[in-house]
């Protein structure tokens, strides 16, 4: 196993926000993890990275990294695209892109050629600042930035989130392009829909705990999946529907 | 003639301000708050060059008069000045930043940060009280009178050396920040420093670095400004460093050049000033002009319109 987490917990003060959480994932595959608004999925890859404190223990490719700075764990090539981008403004397109490769000490300069091949858009606007791209192109350019880190395992919180479904269309496309070359993919999303038909296995959060794992197909079969995105014990008369599903 | 002379003076002054202008604009570009330590280190490391030239370091100085001889124990008191503040500046980031930021998080911002530095800067006068006294401390320059003169326009040597170094010393630090990978790490802490966490940045090994480069900043400022005055006190870091806090409100937040810009101008105001209306009366064109800055365009005048991070 590439990635193997057992028993996380995370607390912000009385907040228990994950709780005994267990995740695993292979070399080379696509795992989601889904869940409400509040379920702990961005607290859950927080811990994963160490950038909240956990306990628990994670194995990343047969090393125990439980103790290890986020740093430390990029530098092992455990790598996020965090939520609503997060791009540097105030560096350019190429500087962010640089930013990604902080933590090799080789050229990264090849690389970035590479990335300006694939992303057009990017290619042109390399030496303006951030702030010019639009929406979709910034969560290129995230995705780009991170891939610049030589990770192993990327990490994808609520990518598709404010892009138009063309846009989350493309982006869903180019996950399968990088899985396909061979990386792995944790990915955290609302857009139930998309993320299952795109991963090998999920995981369902509800309320800070796992309530349904297994391959992605069962998963969308499954009444817990809609459970989980209604809080458990809400009311089932309500007309409110697990997001994504309703497009269809 | 003579308001061409108060100009030369003024930008000799200013270039000294320049210095301590950058230091306070570093800090707050970076890490988005007043540096009241500033003021403590520039004091603190004038009073290390006073003290190792007239022999009143609390351990003697013999041992350095014999190693670098009369005629240049100025060099071992550089170098006095700078090493204390390099362990100084190492020292305070622990408690006005990195303690602060682990056990508070983001409420660090602002408001701990400021005051623990206000304690640090009154705590820094009050040792240096205990120790040497509130009087007027003077050195012997050791260049003495070196002078060159351009018509009747008089030069110190001294202090043309003193402004070429500062000028240089910023326009490093500028393409530090522009151009290297440090300068882009830098900038992103700036801007957003937990994706800078992410990108494998370790923030806390990046801001002592800030911290060191400021406390130099304020260590070179503060032996020139012995050097070319030749009499310090304990409040000495007060004086230069509303002005320079000036200088820099002027220039703009945040802004590297900017700083460069106001010290300068405050340095020439401040000198024009007292040819005019008088030394007891300085501080008064400074601060008005600030505040009129302030009136009508808040941001200075190469600042940008955010207030808060990310304005390198």
């Amino acid at each position: 196993m590439l990635l193997d987490a057992t028993e996380l917990d995370v607390r912000y003060g009385r907040n228990h926000a994950v709780k005994a959480v267990s995740v695993g994932l292979d070399q080379g595959e696509i795992v989601t993890v889904l869940g409400a608004n509040g379920a702990g999925k961005s607290s859950l890859l927080k811990a994963l990275l160490g950038t909240v404190r956990a306990d628990g223990t994670v194995l990343f490719d047969g090393t125990d990294i439980s103790g290890w700075s986020a740093p430390r764990r990029v530098r092992a090539g455990l790598v996020m695209v965090p939520e609503g981008r997060q791009i540097f403004v105030s560096l350019t397109v190429h500087e962010n892109l640089l930013m990604g490769a902080w933590c090799r000490s080789d050229d990264p300069e090849p690389e970035t050629e590479a990335i300006y091949e694939r992303f057009p858009n990017l290619a042109e606007r390399r030496h303006l600042p951030a702030s010019v791209l639009s929406g979709g192109e910034q969560q290129m350019l995230a995705i780009s930035r991170a891939l610049l880190a030589r990770p192993k395992l990327m990490m994808l919180d609520e990518p598709s989130l404010g892009l138009s479904p063309i846009l989350v269309k493309q982006l869903f496309e180019l996950i399968r392009d990088l899985n396909r070359d061979g990386l792995a993919i944790m990915l955290v999303e609302q857009n139930t829909r998309m993320a299952l038909a795109t991963a090998q296995r999920g995981y369902v959060l509800e309320l800070g705990s796992v309530v349904l794992k297994g391959r992605a197909s069962e998963i969308s079969g499954d009444a817990r999946l809609e459970d989980a995105y209604l809080g458990g014990n809400a009311d089932r008369a309500s007309p409110r529907s697990i997001p994504g599903k309703e497009i269809e | 003639m003579l308001l061409l002379q108060q100009l030369i003076n003024g930008l000799m002054l200013g270039g000294l301000y320049v210095m301590v202008a950058v230091a306070f604009t570093l800090i707050i570009g970076m890490l988005n708050f007043l540096n009241f330590t500033i003021p403590a280190l520039f004091m603190f490391a004038a009073m290390m060059m006073w003290a190792t030239m007239t022999g009143n370091l609390p351990f003697g100085n013999d041992f350095l008069l014999s190693a670098f001889g009369e005629h240049h124990i100025w060099i071992a008191g550089v170098v006095v000045s700078i090493v204390s503040i390099c362990i100084v500046s190492l020292i305070i980031e622990r408690f006005t930043y990195r303690y602060m930021k682990a056990k508070y998080g983001d409420a660090t911002e602002h408001a701990l940060p400021l005051v623990s530095s206000l304690g640090f800067l009154i705590i820094f006068e009050h040792l240096v009280i205990s120790q040497w006294g509130s009087d007027p401390l003077q050195i012997e320059s050791p260049f003495g009178d070196a002078t060159f003169t351009i018509g009747s326009l008089i030069f110190s040597i001294p202090q043309i050396i003193s402004l070429a170094l500062s000028l240089g010393i910023v326009f490093l630090l500028s393409h530090i920040i522009r151009r290297t990978k440090l300068g882009r790490a830098l900038r992103s802490i700036a801007e957003r420093p937990d994706t800078a966490t992410l990108m494998g940045v370790d923030v806390l090994r990046i801001v002592p670095v800030v911290y060191v480069i400021t406390g130099l900043l304020c260590a070179i400022s503060g032996i020139l400004f012995t050097i070319n005055y030749t009499s310090i006190d304990a409040y000495i870091g007060d004086t230069v460093a509303t002005v320079a806090i000036a200088g820099m409100v002027l220039g703009g937040l945040g802004n590297v050049w900017g700083a460069v810009v106001g010290g300068l101008f405050v340095g020439i105001l401040e000198v024009f000033s007292i040819y005019i209306v008088g030394a007891d009366f300085v501080k008064v064109p400074i601060w008005g002009l600030l505040l009129l800055i302030l009136v009508l365009k808040p941001t200075g005048l190469f600042g940008h319109s955010a207030i808060g991070k990310g304005k390198f």
